[in-house]
């Protein structure tokens, strides 16, 4: 056998073994055609990562996530298969790489996170203070199961957010003021860490939010966080950055949290998402 | 302006503060509902999703004494340096004088001049990037945990642990540049408020925000000076 169909039968064998990815690529061969087509010190820092990423634990919690989807829970007994992400009611293939996007129904534009708790609340009656609500953060959460099935449905598709209704732009806009507003004790904003190549905090190198190619891993969430030993959302990286940066708690789901995602994904347009990745 | 007229303007200000502060609740619920984001300019919005929009917990408290709300807040010079930030031009040199000047009007000299303070504690805190966090997970200060100066995010110091890169690399500072009254003195206006010499920099203004306190600079001041400090050796 050459090395080639050995290669090949290996990739078969290990998307056979994750029924929940939903493209033949594995994330990790998303990531290896990204690093081929561009250089990165950001991409690249971490060859053990690397090497884990077919172990990546943030599979268990697609098949997880894709049970409690399917689920009839909460006081109306109701599964999630009739939530529109805006793609059409259960559409997942591709929902993700479009997010945050404006909902005629709320009219609001919401990210992955608010428009899952949306459908919990409509469909199955989940209050904020239930636990498959409340609690946002954490491998055991549903949240973070849910929110990690529905984001692997679109693995190694591009980042694709639809930027045509104006509060899609009015938001992505705003986002982008934010990314560059300084303030709080240390005077930061995002741009300090994330608009040069190849710079390091410490030991870790920062992802240019200029460069999509690189840029586009720096967005992938969920991703499994080895430091962490739990797999994260993206509500959670602008959170911990925030804390970093010594600004106050920020609501989950709120408009500014959104409005940051909103250019974030913007920024990445045409490259594509990582779904899991796994992370430092 | 005279005292009297000063002392007077001040207690209209804080009435007026207060008045306004007492009906907030109120005229943010009003607004919510007729805010419209797509009619506003970027910045305007954005200014609305930090103060109005219900996104941070601006009432949280901090470790210096303050809220949520503050940090939220930005002074002239975070306004200024954030303009040049988007713009396309960058800073431009009227304004970057500007900065220089209010930056060198917020530093304080100790008393009996600038002196080094121990290494040891310096090494410490140059690696510590505890402090001031609040978020969901507020840093609890204390007489054993006090806020670190946070310099190994950015900055290469002793090769014995890894540095960033975002700012300079300063090993062998001291060794390298002398121990000269002016090198201190420029040392000690860098970490103070850096934006005396660059205007605009990334580089927190450790000493006029309140990161550190006076002894802590000393200290800081020590790791990079003193020839017994591992970043000379």
């Amino acid at each position: 056998m050459s090395n080639n169909t050995m290669r090949m039968l290996t990739v078969a064998l290990a998307a056979a073994a994750v029924p929940g990815i939903s493209t033949a690529k594995q994330p990790e061969e998303v990531l290896q055609e990204l690093i081929a087509k561009h250089k990165s010190a950001y991409l690249t820092q971490s060859p053990q990562n690397m090497m884990m990423m077919p172990d990546n634990p943030a599979y268990e919690l697609i098949d997880e996530g894709k049970k409690l989807f399917m689920q009839a829970r909460g006081p109306k007994n109701a599964s999630l298969e009739k939530c529109d992400f805006g793609k059409g009611p259960g559409v997942l293939a591709g929902a993700y790489v479009q997010l945050p996007r404006y909902f005629a129904d709320t009219g609001k534009v919401m990210d992955l996170e608010s428009r899952l708790v949306y459908c919990m609340q409509t469909l199955q009656g989940f209050t904020d203070e239930d636990p498959a609500i409340k609690k946002r953060h954490g491998s055991d959460s549903d949240m973070m199961k849910l929110q990690t099935y529905i984001a692997s449905q679109s693995n190694g598709m591009a980042w694709n957010p639809p930027m045509k209704h104006p509060l899609e732009k009015a938001m992505r806009n705003a986002g982008e003021v934010l990314f560059y507003r300084r303030s709080a004790n240390l005077d930061f904003n995002c741009a300090a860490c994330h608009t040069q190549t190849g710079k390091r905090i410490r030991a870790s190198v920062l992802p240019n939010e200029k460069v999509p190619q690189e840029w586009t891993r720096a967005i992938s969430w969920p991703a499994y966080r080895v430091s962490h030993d739990h797999v994260r959302s993206s509500q959670h990286r602008v959170l911990e950055c925030l804390w970093q940066m010594r600004y106050p708690n920020l609501k989950p789901g709120s408009d500014a949290s959104i409005a940051l995602i909103s250019f974030w994904t913007d920024a990445a347009r045409g490259q594509p998402a990582i779904l899991p990745d796994l992370k430092r | 302006m005279n005292q009297k007229t000063t002392l007077a303007a001040a207690i209209a200000a804080t009435a007026l503060f207060t008045l306004s502060h007492g009906t907030t609740a109120l005229a943010t619920d009003k607004a919510a509902a007729k805010v419209d984001y797509t009619k506003m300019k970027p910045e305007a919005l954005a200014e609305y999703l930090v103060f109005e929009s219900g996104s941070f917990d601006l009432e949280q408290p901090t470790q210096e004494g303050t809220n949520g709300r503050a940090r939220l807040t930005q002074d002239e010079l975070m306004q200024l340096c954030t303009k040049a930030a988007r713009s396309k031009k960058g800073l431009d040199a009227k304004t970057a004088d500007k900065i220089r000047a209010m930056a060198q009007a917020t530093i304080k000299y100790p008393e009996g001049g600038i002196k080094l303070g121990d290494w040891k504690k310096g090494r410490d805190l140059a690696w510590s990037g505890f402090g001031f966090r609040t978020a969901h997970n507020p840093d609890k200060h204390g007489p054993n945990n006090p806020p670190g100066a946070n310099c190994y995010n950015c900055h290469q110091l002793a090769t014995d642990r890894t540095g960033g890169d975002l700012g300079p690399s300063l090993t062998g500072f001291g060794k390298l540049r002398g121990n000269s009254p002016e090198m201190l003195k420029y040392a000690y206006d860098v970490i103070y408020n850096p934006h005396v010499y660059f205007a605009c920099t990334y580089m927190p203004r450790l000493g006029a925000n309140g990161v550190l306190t006076p002894e802590q600079i000393a200290d800081v001041m020590a790791y990079l000076f003193d020839p017994e400090s591992p970043v000379n050796k």
